[in-house]
């Protein structure tokens, strides 16, 4: 029962950014959009390159939607509503995501074609850029809640919120997740305009289809994880805890969409160097501050 | 509460679940019709042109400075979070202890600043 509810409102979350990233776009609102072009994908030919790859070719998109959906798996949207509350969730939540990389470079690597291994690499290079920033934040916070089961961390918020306790660990999180899901200005592995859609190049039809709902789904599963850990998950007046934690993550979903639409795409070298001469001394001054508040604030 | 078995037992359903769903789909896609074999069709892209080597060459990782710097921080991140559990419990000498520690690694990638690690080679 409690996996049927989470699994529909992952769709339904899905869908509606979908129905949103189609609006921001093309300025009409067409809610039928998303299925009509699913199925339109489902009619095309999938066309399989010559000389692939074949294991990572076919493997790149199912992994990428499992470790999406296994990664929501361990979000609560309410006190009881988690398909796994696991002891380690905040643990299992980074390893699910470490696998969008392994995902991203079998699509680089599986098609043998230039674009889309030159993709599949820079991913590589913005992985070593993000990557502490995701794992470090997490560790603040899981040291207010005095443990890693996610529905124990939104249970800490009660009183405050992560985002007003540890503000600096929820914009570093922010960027990191965006860059995780290679939303734009980080969207460096497709980067449509100079490597001709990078990993995506040589996906069509059914296979395609099932690659952006996998980065569609992976968007949700991040929103979801940054109103666990910092928008106090289901907390709120009035309405029932299910639907604040369904209004907070596509409020942040959408957000992320609205943040790439003004901004250039940045390029691989600078987002490495922001990363590691920026990021990484601001997550470790986060680790500390969060620390000393722990020990001093009751 | 499920045991932890239980848990996993279920996430590994739910992985073999979506999986099965994929699959499905293809099923699907391919009772809908064939894709027909038509040369020139199947060469990636490249301007039209079959490149006469694959790509899975060698490629300068340029990135390769902050590579090393990350495994160092991606071990020590392995420490963190059983340390961040029992944080409040053990109190300031946790503190001191990961204070010490995050300072060495810190220190570290001072160097590797300094040296010229933190650039695109």
């Amino acid at each position: 029962m409690t996996l049927a509810i989470v699994l529909l409102a992952l769709l339904a979350s899905v869908w509606l950014l979908a129905v949103t990233e189609g609006w921001t776009t093309t300025g009409r609102l067409r809610p039928a959009a998303p299925l009509l072009s699913g199925l339109a994908h489902l009619g095309r030919e999938s066309i399989v390159p010559r000389t692939p790859d074949r294991v990572f070719f076919e493997t790149a998109p199912v992994l990428f939607l499992i470790v999406a959906v296994l990664g929501a798996a361990v979000l609560p949207l309410a006190p009881t509503l988690v398909i796994a509350d696991l002891a380690t969730g905040a643990l299992f939540i980074n390893a699910a995501l470490a696998y969008v990389l392994v995902a991203v470079i079998m699509a680089g690597w599986g098609p043998n074609g230039a674009y889309a291994m030159i993709g599949g690499w820079r991913f590589l290079g913005q992985l070593i850029a993000y990557a502490m920033l995701i794992v470090m934040p997490i560790t603040a916070v899981a040291m207010r809640a005095e443990s890693l089961v996610t529905t124990v961390i939104v249970g800490s918020q009660g009183s405050l919120w992560n985002i007003v306790y540890q503000p600096l660990g929820f914009m570093l999180f922010f960027i990191a997740a965006m860059a995780l899901a290679f939303r734009a200005p980080f969207d460096l592995p497709i980067a449509a305009g100079e490597l001709g859609g990078g990993v995506d190049a040589e996906y069509t039809g059914v296979r395609l289809a099932v690659l952006r709902l996998a980065r569609l789904t992976l968007v949700v599963t991040l929103a979801s994880a940054i109103t666990v850990f910092y928008l106090g998950g289901w907390h709120g007046p009035l309405l029932p805890p299910w639907a604040w934690s369904l209004i907070k993550t596509l409020a942040v979903a959408v957000s992320m969409l609205l943040v790439g639409r003004y901004l250039p795409r940045i390029r691989e070298a600078d987002l490495m160097r922001w990363c590691w001469t920026l990021g990484i001394p601001l997550a470790l001054l986060n680790i500390i501050v969060v620390g000393v508040l722990v020990l001093v604030v009751p | 509460m499920m045991s932890a078995l239980e848990q996993y037992g279920l996430l590994l359903g739910l992985a073999i679940g979506t999986g099965g769903v994929v699959l499905s789909l293809y099923g699907l896609a391919r009772a809908l019709g064939p894709t027909r074999r038509e040369p020139g069709k199947d060469v990636p892209a490249s301007s039209g042109v079959l490149s006469r080597d694959p790509v899975w060459g060698r490629y300068h990782a340029r990135y390769y400075g902050y590579a090393l710097l990350f495994l160092a921080f991606d071990m020590e991140m392995a420490f963190m979070y059983p340390w961040a559990v029992v944080y409040k419990e053990v109190g300031l000498v946790a503190l001191l202890d990961m204070g010490v520690f995050l300072a060495i690694l810190f220190l570290g990638l001072l160097y590797g600043w300094s040296q010229g690690a933190l650039r695109r080679q």
